[in-house]
């Protein structure tokens, strides 16, 4: 599978994050514009698991944004809260499934441990 | 900031001006009319005839409708006036509506020329008190009807449309009316304002996300009503505490705020207007403050920020997962990440407080279903505690920045750069951990041991949190004890050295519980002492230290809330009379506000000033503060749930007399809570 977009999708129904919580349920359509048209997937979460599939099925939230973009986001590089607020993602419909958002795409590059932080002599207070 | 500006608002909606109605904003006078962490308007400024009005009265009866009452020229000028106008103001269905009278007084007719100026800078709400170039482009465009004021920046685009009711010529910088009066007659016109936040088809994003629509101001001042009439009814001979109830209850009432995540429910904003947002921190002690008035604010409180809670390392948000958020904006700093609050998640507080408030929340109320559907948010806390809060791994909750641009440096309550310091006033390396944190901890072990026992069916867990939480205890008595003092230190530093200021956050250990009984009655002394207790409540830190101010805004005020949190704290340990003579301050300092507590005031001696001073901040109401005097009830009252039930032994001081609080609602439906005002012997 050479598509990144189509990998992230199946590793999130193969693999759904631990960061989901038992409780989330809801669903997701994603519409990605791209230069063969617009791309539809439709995600589907319940008990901890993600189902995806492509159909154009009725969603709490609806997410429109380009195929370019969504690989930023899929790669962890862009948060999808501040893509909304900026207009490069649209959303329709439950906003709590926006902020959801964050649990379903990786975290940034880079990112510390607060104790590999904690012990480096630094500014007082 | 000044803070005498009039306003209206509702949530993060709201308009400040000057006393005549006017905006003209300045990075000195931030006002505006601001609606999603964005200003949309910096000036609007009202002309009779070319020349400017002057106020002979403002009516602000509450937070929902303002009237300005005006005549032409200055005061100096005075002569009998033959024109005046009204100006009556509202957030309605989410706008900012304006309701312009122009009254005639004169014999003969007379035409006006009515001119409204108008423009906006789009300042994003985090940056109005700094200079700022917008790194966007400002439009203005006349239209049919209307004006229309904008800003693109890429794909972001915030606009002003500004209309009338009756026909004015429109140019680019505001509308102009020409109006002929009969002797005694009168001309309105309502102009309407609307923040819009624009995705690129040219419709508010808003508009999209579901959500009921916004109220009208006559809906919001019906549901004002019907929550004064929900609340329980205070009477007490000390007019003091009645006055400053009712106008907390109003006050709170306005601070209720619904986010967009969770559009059908209310839960406390930290202040007006500046901080009208989510918070975690101001919201989990505002709605603890509030259980016994309106426990319903907690529920929203504890779903809002599970939704939220931290799930992945960020360095730039300084989120870990499990982590409770610090705050959330909106606004076009946040949008293009020049600021973190998407949300920021730098305080080490909130997490373990969460946990209190969901336990002391099931206490109050018996909604057991929510404590099980929030398992894995409180269990998630818990681990933060462990896993992430102990940055050193020596069993203390420590704070420190990865964001050190943007991020916030002192992660407690008092999170000013200077807060946490030596007597000497040194100020030590990081990472600290503050005495109270570790109070929070220990506290928020303990009470997740409960939950864990009695709704989760996990005794091991239980177990395991209790063993850990009389660990913490122990460990934190023998290393942060000041034997030499004998008090406990204000904090450890990075190199698990002790900081020795003398704080007012050793009060939130009695509240915590973690404090050896043995040691309760000298921490109470240090409370109580002069250094500390000014007469109009404890000091954030105590007099003849190096870095002590009165004016000190974590280094020598007086705040309410701490106030409040230390009366409870007292009272759990038995100190009924240093309780009462905390709320009896407190109390006789609100009544110099007209019963609206300030965030702060100033830490002189009582018998220096005579009055509190008022410390000068932005915000007001201030929700820690309103939220006190119930907290100060509670600790008078001795309000405490025990199973089914409310435990009540109040231990009231003479100058309050006759207490009741009737109809306090929980778990055990409504109940009366009487104090018979009859003096009682101490302890």
């Amino acid at each position: 599978m050479s598509d990144p977009i189509e990998a992230f999708f199946a590793r999130l129904a193969r693999d759904a994050p631990q960061r989901l919580l038992r409780r989330t349920v809801g669903t997701i359509r994603f519409e990605l514009d791209g230069p063969g048209g617009v791309e539809v997937w439709h995600v589907s979460i319940a008990d901890g698991r993600v189902a995806v599939s492509r159909t154009g099925e009725a969603a709490d939230t609806v997410i429109r944004t380009d195929r370019e973009f969504f690989g930023r986001m899929a790669r962890g590089e862009a948060k999808p809260l501040t893509a909304w607020l900026r207009n490069d993602l649209t959303a329709e419909g439950r906003f709590r499934f926006v902020v959801l958002l964050e649990r379903l795409f990786p975290p940034p590059p880079g990112a510390r441990h607060p104790r590999s932080v904690g012990a480096a002599p630094g500014e007082p207070g | 900031m000044k803070s005498d500006l009039v306003r209206v608002l509702d949530g993060n909606i709201f308009v400040l001006s000057e006393h005549n109605g006017d905006i003209e904003a300045t990075v000195a006078n931030p006002c505006g009319f601001f609606d999603f962490d964005t200003r949309f308007l910096c000036r609007w400024q009202l002309r009779l005839n070319g020349e400017r009005l002057t106020p002979l009265s403002v009516a602000e009866r509450d937070h929902v409708t303002l009237r300005f009452f005006l005549v032409p020229g200055a005061p100096t000028h005075y002569v009998d006036a033959t024109s005046s106008v009204i100006r009556e103001r509202a957030i309605t269905g989410g706008a900012f509506e304006e309701r312009l009278t122009v009254l005639n007084h004169d014999r003969e007719p007379v035409e006006f020329t009515v001119r409204l100026d108008v423009a906006s800078d789009f300042a994003p709400i985090l940056s109005v008190s700094e200079e700022r170039t917008p790194p966007g482009r400002l439009y203005r465009r006349v239209e049919d009807g209307g004006l229309r004021l904008g800003y693109r920046r890429d794909r972001f685009q915030r606009e002003t449309l500004i209309t009338s009711s009756e026909p004015a010529q429109i140019d680019e910088h505001g509308l102009t009316y020409t109006v002929r009066l009969a002797p005694k007659q009168s001309w309105t016109t309502t102009l309407r304002v609307q923040g819009l936040a624009l995705r690129p088809d040219g419709q508010d994003v808003r508009e999209h996300l579901d959500r009921p629509p916004r109220r009208s101001a006559a809906e919001r001042r019906h549901d004002l009503a019907a929550w004064l009439d929900r609340a329980p009814t205070l009477s007490c001979d000390w007019s003091a505490l009645t006055t400053t109830y009712r106008r907390s209850l109003v006050d709170l009432a306005a601070l209720r705020y619904s986010p967009l995540t969770l559009p059908e429910d209310v839960m406390p904003a930290a202040g007006l207007p500046w901080s009208a947002t989510i918070t975690g921190r101001d919201s989990i002690l505002t709605s603890f403050e509030a259980l016994p008035v309106a426990p319903e604010l907690a529920l929203a409180t504890l779903r809002m920020l599970g939704i939220d809670q931290g799930a992945v390392l960020d360095d730039f948000r300084d989120e870990e997962p499990g982590k409770i958020l610090h705050e959330f904006r909106y606004g076009e700093m946040v949008a293009f990440e020049e600021r973190p609050e998407s949300p920021y998640y730098g305080s080490a507080d909130a997490t373990p407080l969460y946990v209190v408030l969901l336990d002391e929340y099931e206490r109050w109320t018996g909604d057991t279903d929510l404590v099980r559907q929030f398992e894995d948010e409180a269990r998630a806390a818990l681990d933060w505690i462990d896993e992430y809060g102990d940055i050193l791994g020596d069993g203390y909750v420590r704070y420190r920045r990865r964001n050190e641009r943007t991020g916030v440096r002192n992660q407690g309550w008092k999170d000013t750069p200077e807060a946490i310091c030596h007597a000497d006033g040194r100020l030590p390396g990081p990472p600290l951990a503050t005495c109270e944190l570790q109070g929070y901890a220990y506290d928020a072990k303990r009470r997740g041991a409960r939950l864990a026992r009695e709704f989760w069916g996990d005794p091991a867990y239980a177990g395991r949190l209790d063993r850990e939480a009389a660990a913490l205890r122990e460990r934190f008595d023998r290393d942060f004890w000041l034997a030499d003092r004998g008090y406990y230190a204000l904090a450890l530093d990075g190199d698990g050295r002790q900081v020795d200021g003398l704080a007012s956050n050793m009060g939130h250990l009695l509240w915590s519980g973690i404090v050896p009984e043995s040691r309760a009655a000298r921490v109470v002394e240090q409370l109580m002492d002069p250094r500390l207790f000014s007469g109009w409540g404890v000091r954030t830190f105590a007099e003849g230290q190096d870095r002590y101010n009165p004016l000190g805004y974590h280094l020598g005020a007086v705040w309410p809330f701490d106030n409040a949190l230390i009366a409870w704290g007292l009272r759990r340990y038995g100190f009924a009379e240093e309780a009462g003579r905390i709320a009896e301050a407190v109390v006789d300092a609100a009544a110099y506000f007209d019963g609206q507590l300030p965030e702060a005031f100033a830490g002189y001696p009582r018998e220096l000033t005579h009055y509190p001073v008022r410390y000068p901040t932005a915000n007001s109401p201030q929700a820690l503060a309103t939220g006190a005097p119930f907290l100060l009830l509670r600790a008078l009252l001795g309000l405490e749930p025990a199973g089914e039930h409310l435990l009540m032994s109040p231990r009231v001081p003479a100058r309050f007399g006759r207490v009741e609080l009737l109809d306090v609602p929980g778990r055990w439906g409504r109940i009366d809570v009487i104090s018979s005002g009859l003096g009682q012997p101490d302890r």
